[in-house]
């Protein structure tokens, strides 16, 4: 029954985008803009015979309203805050530090340590002088103050634009800072303005677990199957949902990077017999180093959408290769299925045929496709705010992807087996066989894959292009984030934000799948949508006129 | 934290002067930005990196809910480098192709200010490209560690009068300035609706009314149409008067100052117009300015604030107020508590500001002194950190600010009035109303209610602090979190030396404590026999030998009846689920009513003809036996009346216990069994989500505590007053499993008579539904520990909480027969029932009985499952007026999550779903499949799919059914 509705959900029709959509929406820029942007967007075409490139992961154009966020976002907002027994102290003027406080709705509980600092946010508020005359002393003494008030496993400092500038060593103070208090104080040089986007940051925190964190305590896992999850960030409580699945099939999870996660289970990560990247864009470093160093395998699963579900679960007891595992596995999929089968049907029987639009993160906007298609809601248009090349196209481009000025200054740190700690799993020759027979092992093949002929990708869509796209293609739901989801709604279409899930979730694996049809199906059958038809449902498609062309 | 002029040596908690923890503020752009918004035509770029605008547009588009458009001019580690000016030129030309706007904000960031931009240079070489170019650029220099939001709001309204090439000529006679500071879209709205209200015209600045929170329009409008023109704020230089809303402008960023010493346009600054006071100065102003009376639909909203301030006075007396925010809204929500009768005992500006403390410290004054309040505070440059701190210090009742205080109700239990931006778990910031007369009476509504609802949720608490004096237990309540531990310790101790000095009592097999016989409170026991009226002990001894529970050797014998009169909890267990047999206390009145006392006695005289060797009556919950201690004491008083020897046990988690144990004792109850899971706060913390008592709620470890400080006192009590009683754990793997021990041992000392070491069964959806079992050989070794203390029960079954019979059999369904014979009965049978009609399948007989409705529902209210995914189902009879709960019937045993689970063993769901609802006419739930409804149907059940209130829901499908439909489909509404 299992694989029959499965199957059935994959069977699509082809979503009708108007031919040309893409070059409407260029021929509204001016020339330089047009060269710039028309490199971030492809109609996918999967009969030619080179693959397609896209551009990505590079400089957003200024005044475009992008939606990208800076590089101490994507370290102190994404990865570094939701660790919960972690003190992460902003260096820098306030309002970064408000910024980021409670802003992501990544989940977390104490743990047996009692400790829990997601719901604080602490700066050492810079003012004028501190700008003037270096900031140092202050960071040391706030360090200070927030070991002897929470009594934190690790101080993490997290430096914003000006602190770069006026040339604060806080490498330096963390050092200090932990000789004299004995807390582990890391340093992460996140200045806003480093890299193009918010992924700049993920890989600086990356860097400073795999030097500071990672691989510090050998205390081995219970289990004989034992996995970290990576980039899985709890929102809305997903990781729970994921872990409850892993749990469930008798795996265990030795550390989640970094969803209610702690620095405690981080430093033995290197225990665990296998590392699952749910977020390939965020967290991919670690994976790799981890992989050097500790010999630790690795496979891209994604655990949101029902079909990805059981395919990620497949493969890790694949990967593990015990058939007691894998029988485990298939049974408790009969069950979680079993448990969702009716629901699904009837929320597939009220969403089959609609099409949505996705703008979100460097992983989602695939991810969820998954689970849409499960829908059998078909994409017409996707696109990453800060993926790079390889999130987008596959992993065979990473080598082929030229760096440029501003990712060059985001260190790259090269990492060697430790001794003592790295073991080698399988011979190469299983290895090879493994790399054969699951197609997700140490490889991820990216969106475009998976998108239709005649759809839709584009890169860092702006705020412009998100409006003239919509009145195009008519997507009957767009999912993005709190800064566009004003404008769609009250143009009549319903947005869904897939950064916060407005407040519901989660959304994960299987009994996520059903609260997410069933919040769709909600928001798609409101009554409120019955007062107020979007005008493009009527009228032709750019009728209208754009801002400075009247 | 705040700074504070005493000398920074003595660190203390709270002193900290270099750690912001939780900012009261947010930085200079945000402000700019902001105001901008209400300059038509106006667009924003910020000057930096990205992060700052996108991190501004995200907390402004969740507080107004409208999209808000900043752009950024995106610098990068090069520009940091080589400047910006490339950058902040293209994104000025990329801004003016997409916007066309009529002006533009340049707002400067940290890290523009800190490389040094010329931003005014850059604008002017930009200009020479752009010579034809109309548009207005309004530079603003913001770093954000200038000054927070409050600084940045300002800073562009005086950057504007200074960007705008001003016409005095153009100006219409008698024309006013209104200049704003912070307030919400509907404050806006509302201003201008005052000034022409006075038939006066005005120029507002900045006016957000439409710009932040816009009708709905059709199309999306990239540059919003309100705001004010350029060419009216032109115009500005040649008003007759300038009123300034704001009264801590920061030096230098006074509009009205600006343009009183350029262009000699005199100006009044005059407060928030918030309470009476305010609004009338400023009404005054307004009269006087237009030489008119004042309107007299105004006059009205001026009576109907006055007639709110007296009918609220009293509850506002007793109001303890934190205020919090900027410096403007702090003292304009100061004011209006203080003309009220509020105290503000905290009032905290996020931001340094110079004059605010003095100006508070006098107002704040008179109030405290007028109500007698010695100890107050006001600060600036606070964070959350500290407010929290004086909040609980100052005993204050209520806050008054922005969401951004949601963790301190959420912790403390104080709540909320969210006022000011940013609202962000809450909708409508964009809506709030706090000026004029009728803001006011909005707000003082808003902080009177707020204050009602806490002492409605609390008075209890206060009560029986004053007139209950069991010292324990209002130690522990008053020193909840920081004195628990040490009152534990110490009451331990205490009991221990108790034990060591009444020898024997320890290992009770003879339960009684020595002092109960002296006791002088009137214990009701068996009365027929005089020795043991005599000696009560004599028999709590025979009753003891006759209660199958803790008999052993007497439970293949006799038999008993848990009567399910208390649905409702006053604690969460994570070990339990309440969806279906446990009604949510925090829903009074939408209880799924079990059994009434009077229903309770009747199953109990049908189970007592039918049940041979019924002994013992307990009441087990399915809540607490004590959470609504009226309903179980009237059913026990009834059975008490018709046989007087009947054992009575009860089943509670203690809560309540030493409120109760003389009532109990007083009652005739014998045995009493108490839940105690552990002795350690810490890990009775993990194993309660919550427990509330006197309308606190305690989480945690404070849980934990509260719960072990009654429970000892409440055993400790049972047991002078000669109860036996005996202590459930429940043992939780990796919970409790490793302290089962001590819990024994506690309760020995306690004098409790029996232990029972229980396996916890893992239940879906519960907390602890992921848990391993604890297996059987386990469980035993721990009994055998635990024998050390008190004699351990083997036997028990974990029953029901409406079980009958013996342990070994249960008998429900006998006695359920039974009373369903009785109600066909003509004689008892309800004259309603009698005209009710429904058709059977054969068509030719009616019969007059109530009919059976089975419901799905998680929530023990609302009919809100699935019928697939129904765990069980919640049986109800109704005869069309009355509806009355049968019992909940399980559809499935739960999945343990760690047993293997075998596919085939599973039967197939429907069938056992259609097996637990064959005897009902109808099935009611949010939705059934077309399958599954196709098969009831062929059953003769009828599908229902509603969203209603179970009540509700079972009579309107009893009477469609009786009407003569056979089956009832749910009709989706025809618009969707």
């Amino acid at each position: 029954m299992t694989e029959q509705l499965l199957d059935a959900a994959c069977e699509l029709e082809a979503p009708d985008v108007p031919a040309h959509a893409m070059d409407k929406v260029l021929d509204q820029y001016e020339a330089k803009v047009y060269k710039n942007r028309k490199k971030h967007m492809v109609t996918v075409d999967h009969t030619l015979e080179t693959p397609q490139e896209i551009a990505a992961n590079v400089r957003t154009v200024p005044g475009m309203l992008t939606h990208r966020g800076c590089c101490f976002a994507g370290c102190k907002g994404v990865v570094v805050g939701p660790l919960k027994d972690a003190l992460a102290i902003v260096h820098g003027p306030i309002g970064c530090s408000f910024y980021t406080w409670g802003t992501r709705r990544h989940k977390a509980r104490a743990g047996e340590d009692g400790l829990n600092l997601v719901p604080y946010t602490f700066s050492t508020d810079m003012r004028e002088t501190d700008i003037v005359f270096g900031g140092e002393k202050k960071l040391m003494a706030a360090i200070e103050e927030g070991i002897e008030l929470f009594h934190p496993n690790a101080v993490m400092i997290c430096s914003t634009c000006p602190v770069g500038l006026i040339g604060d060593d806080i490498h330096a103070v963390a050092a200090r800072a932990e000789e004299k208090f004995g807390v582990k104080c890391i340093a992460f040089s996140c200045e806003g303005y480093k890299g193009v986007s918010q992924s700049a940051g993920h890989h600086i925190a990356s860097n400073q677990f795999i030097r500071r964190v990672i691989g510090e305590d050998d205390t081995p896992p219970t289990g004989k199957y034992s996995v970290n999850v990576l980039g899985e960030y709890n929102i809305g409580g997903d990781g729970w949902e994921t872990e409850r699945l892993l749990r469930r099939c008798g795996i265990e999870v030795v550390s989640v990077m970094t969803g209610d996660g702690s620095v405690a289970d981080m430093r033995r990560a290197h225990t665990a017999g296998l590392n699952l990247v749910q977020c390939h864009r965020s967290i991919n470093y670690i994976a790799e180093m981890m992989n050097t160093q500790y010999g630790i395998d690795w496979i891209k699963v994604n655990f949101v959408g029902v079909n990805a579900t059981c395919k990620s679960l497949r493969a890790i007891a694949q990967y593990f290769g015990d058939a007691a595992l894998v029988d485990r596995v298939e049974a408790v999929i009969i069950d979680e299925m079993e448990i969702i089968d009716e629901d699904l049907q009837y929320y597939r029987g009220k969403l089959k045929g609609k099409t949505a639009a996705l703008y979100v993160g460097g992983s989602r906007s695939h991810h969820y496709q998954q689970l849409l298609r499960d829908f059998g809601v078909s994409t017409v248009l996707a696109g990453y705010e800060f993926a790079h090349r390889d999130d987008y196209e596959g992993r065979e481009v990473k080598d082929s992807i030229k760096i440029d000025a501003d990712n060059k200054n985001i260190e790259n740190i090269t990492v060697a087996p430790v001794d003592g700690k790295y073991h080698v799993r399988f011979s190469p020759e299983k290895l090879e066989e493994l790399k054969r027979d699951i197609d997700v092992f140490e490889y991820y093949g990216g969106m475009i894959k998976e998108m239709g002929n005649g759809t839709l990708m584009v890169d860092d869509l702006n705020h412009f292009e998100t409006e003239e796209f919509v009145k195009m293609l008519k997507p009957d739901v767009f999912f993005s984030g709190i800064k566009d989801k004003f404008v769609l709604q009250k143009g009549g279409i319903l947005s869904r934000q897939l950064h916060s899930y407005d407040y519901q979730g989660p959304y994960a694996g299987f009994r996520g799948a059903v609260n997410f049809g069933h919040d769709l199906v909600m928001g798609l059958y409101t009554p409120v949508w019955s007062k107020v038809v979007p005008p493009w449902r009527t009228e032709p498609a750019l009728a209208g006129t754009i801002g400075g062309e009247e | 934290m705040a700074r504070r002029n005493e000398p920074p040596q003595v660190k203390e908690r709270g002193a900290l002067v270099d750690l912001n923890v939780n900012p009261c503020k947010m930085c200079m752009p945000m402000g700019s930005s902001t105001a901008a918004f209400g300059v038509q035509g106006c667009v924003t770029i910020l000057h930096g990196s990205q992060g700052c605008a996108t991190y501004i547009r995200r907390h402004m588009a969740t507080h107004y809910n409208e999209p808000v458009d900043i752009a950024s001019s995106a610098l990068t580690e090069q520009g940091t480098v080589y400047g910006g000016e490339g950058n902040l030129h293209k994104g000025i030309d990329n801004l003016i192709r997409l916007y066309d706007p009529a002006a533009i904000c340049v707002s400067t960031t940290c890290l523009a200010e800190t490389i040094g931009e010329d931003v005014a240079g850059m604008l002017g070489r930009w200009r020479e490209k752009h010579p034809d170019s109309k548009v207005t650029f309004v530079p603003v220099a913001s770093p954000g560690y200038g000054g927070s939001q409050f600084d940045g709001h300002f800073r562009f309204l005086r950057a504007l009068m200074e960007s705008v090439e001003m016409r005095p000529q153009d100006a219409p006679p008698r024309q006013l300035n209104l200049v704003c500071g912070p307030m919400s879209p509907a404050d806006m709205r509302f201003l201008k609706r005052l000034v022409a209200s006075f038939g006066i015209e005005a120029v507002v600045v900045p006016d957000l009314s439409e710009n932040l929170d816009r009708a709905r329009l059709p199309v999306y409008d990239r540059t919003p149409a309100g705001g004010t023109p350029l060419a009216r704020i032109a115009t500005m230089a040649g008003s007759a008067l300038t009123i300034e809303l704001a009264t801590f402008v920061p030096d230098g960023c006074s509009p009205g100052a600006y343009l009183h010493d350029r262009f000699g346009v005199p100006c009044t600054r005059l407060n928030l117009p918030v309470g009476l006071r305010d609004i009338d100065a400023l009404v005054d102003e307004l009269t006087a300015f237009a030489g008119v009376r004042m309107p007299a639909a105004l006059a009205e909203e001026r009576g109907r604030y006055l007639d709110a301030m007296i009918d609220s006075h009293k509850y506002n007396a007793e109001g303890r107020a934190v205020v919090f925010g900027e410096p403007d809204f702090c003292y304009a929500a100061v004011r209006l508590c203080v003309e009220n009768g509020v105290v503000p005992v905290v009032t905290a500006a996020g931001s340094r500001c110079p004059g605010f403390e003095e100006e508070l410290r006098r107002e704040v004054r008179e109030a405290a002194d007028r109500f007698l309040v010695d100890r107050w505070e006001v600060l600036e440059d606070a964070d959350f950190g500290d407010i929290e701190r004086l909040a609980v210090e100052l005993r204050a009742n209520v806050m008054i600010g922005s969401s951004d205080g949601r963790r301190i109700e959420d912790a403390r239990g104080i709540p909320l009035v969210r006022c000011a931006f940013p609202i962000h778990d809450h909708v409508g910031g964009q809506r709030v109303r706090t000026l004029g007369y009728e803001g006011s009476l909005t707000l003082l509504d808003r902080i009177t209610n707020a204050l009602l609802q806490r002492k409605e949720e609390g008075f209890r608490a206060a009560i029986r602090d004053e007139f209950y004096d069991n010292t324990l237990l209002s130690q522990a309540h008053r020193h909840r979190e920081s004195a628990s531990h040490e009152l534990l310790a110490e009451a331990n101790a205490a009991l221990a030396e108790d034990r060591a000095t009444a020898p024997g009592a320890a290992q009770a097999a003879r339960p009684a404590a020595p002092g109960a016989a002296q006791s002088s409170l009137p214990v009701i026991l068996s009365g027929a026999r005089s020795a043991e009226s005599k000696d009560p002990a004599l028999a709590l001894a025979r009753k003891t030998a006759q209660h199958p529970c803790f008999n052993g050797g007497c439970a293949s014998e006799n038999a008993r009846i848990h009567l399910a009169v208390a649905p409702a909890c006053n604690i969460s267990c994570n070990y339990c689920v309440r969806k279906f047999d446990c009604a949510n206390e925090s829903r009074p009145g939408v209880a799924s009513a079990v059994l009434s006392p009077n229903e309770a006695f009747e199953r109990y005289r049908l189970a007592k003809e039918r049940v041979p060797n019924l002994t013992t009556v307990g009441v087990a919950g399915p809540g607490d036996a004590l959470a609504d201690w009226e309903r179980t004491r009237a059913t026990l008083e009834l059975v008490a009346q018709d046989d007087p020897d009947m054992t009575f046990c009860l089943s509670t988690n203690g809560l309540l216990l030493p409120r109760f144990a003389d009532d109990i004792a007083r009652l005739g109850v014998t045995h009493v069994t108490v839940t105690m899971n552990a002795v350690d706060p810490a890990v009775a913390g993990r194993i309660y989500r919550f427990a509330r008592l006197d309308g606190v709620t305690y989480t945690g470890e404070a849980a934990g505590a509260v719960l072990l400080a009654n429970q000892i006192a409440g055993i400790k009590r049972l047991v002078e007053l000669g109860v036996a009683v005996k202590v459930n754990t429940v043992l939780v793997a990796g919970v409790n499993d490793g302290c089962v021990e001590d819990v024994g041992a506690l309760c020995a000392k306690l004098g409790a008579a029996y232990h029972n070491v229980m396996q916890h069964i893992p239940v879906a959806g519960s907390v602890f539904g992921d848990l391993p079992q604890v297996s059987r050989t386990r469980l035993d070794e721990v009994r055998k520990r635990c024998e050390a203390h008190l004699p351990q029960m083997y036997h028990c079954r974990q029953c029901r909480a409406d079980a009958v019979g013996k342990l070994s059999e249960d008998l429900v369904r006998a006695v359920e027969e039974a009373e369903g014979r009785r109600a066909a009965e003509p004689v008892l049978a309800d004259p309603v029932v009698a005209t009710l009609v429904v058709p059977r399948a054969d068509g030719a007989r009616t019969r007059h009985a109530p009919l059976r409705i089975a419901v799905a529902s998680r929530s023990g209210s609302v009919v809100d499952a699935h019928f697939g995914q129904a765990a069980s189902f919640m049986v109800y009879e109704t005869d069309g007026t009355v509806v009355r709960y049968v019992e909940t019937r399980e559809t499935e045993r739960y999945c343990t999550g760690q047993e293997a689970c075998d596919p085939r063993a599973k039967a197939d769901r429907l069938e056992r779903s259609l097996a637990a609802v064959r005897d009902c006419a109808a099935v009611l739930a949010l939705r059934i499949g077309q399958a599954p409804a196709d098969r009831l149907r062929a059953c003769g059940i009828a599908p229902v799919c509603t969203c209603d209130a179970v009540r509700p829901a079972v009579l309107a499908a009893a009477a469609e059914l009786s009407a003569g439909m056979t089956t009832i489909e749910f009709k989706e509404a025809a618009s969707l």
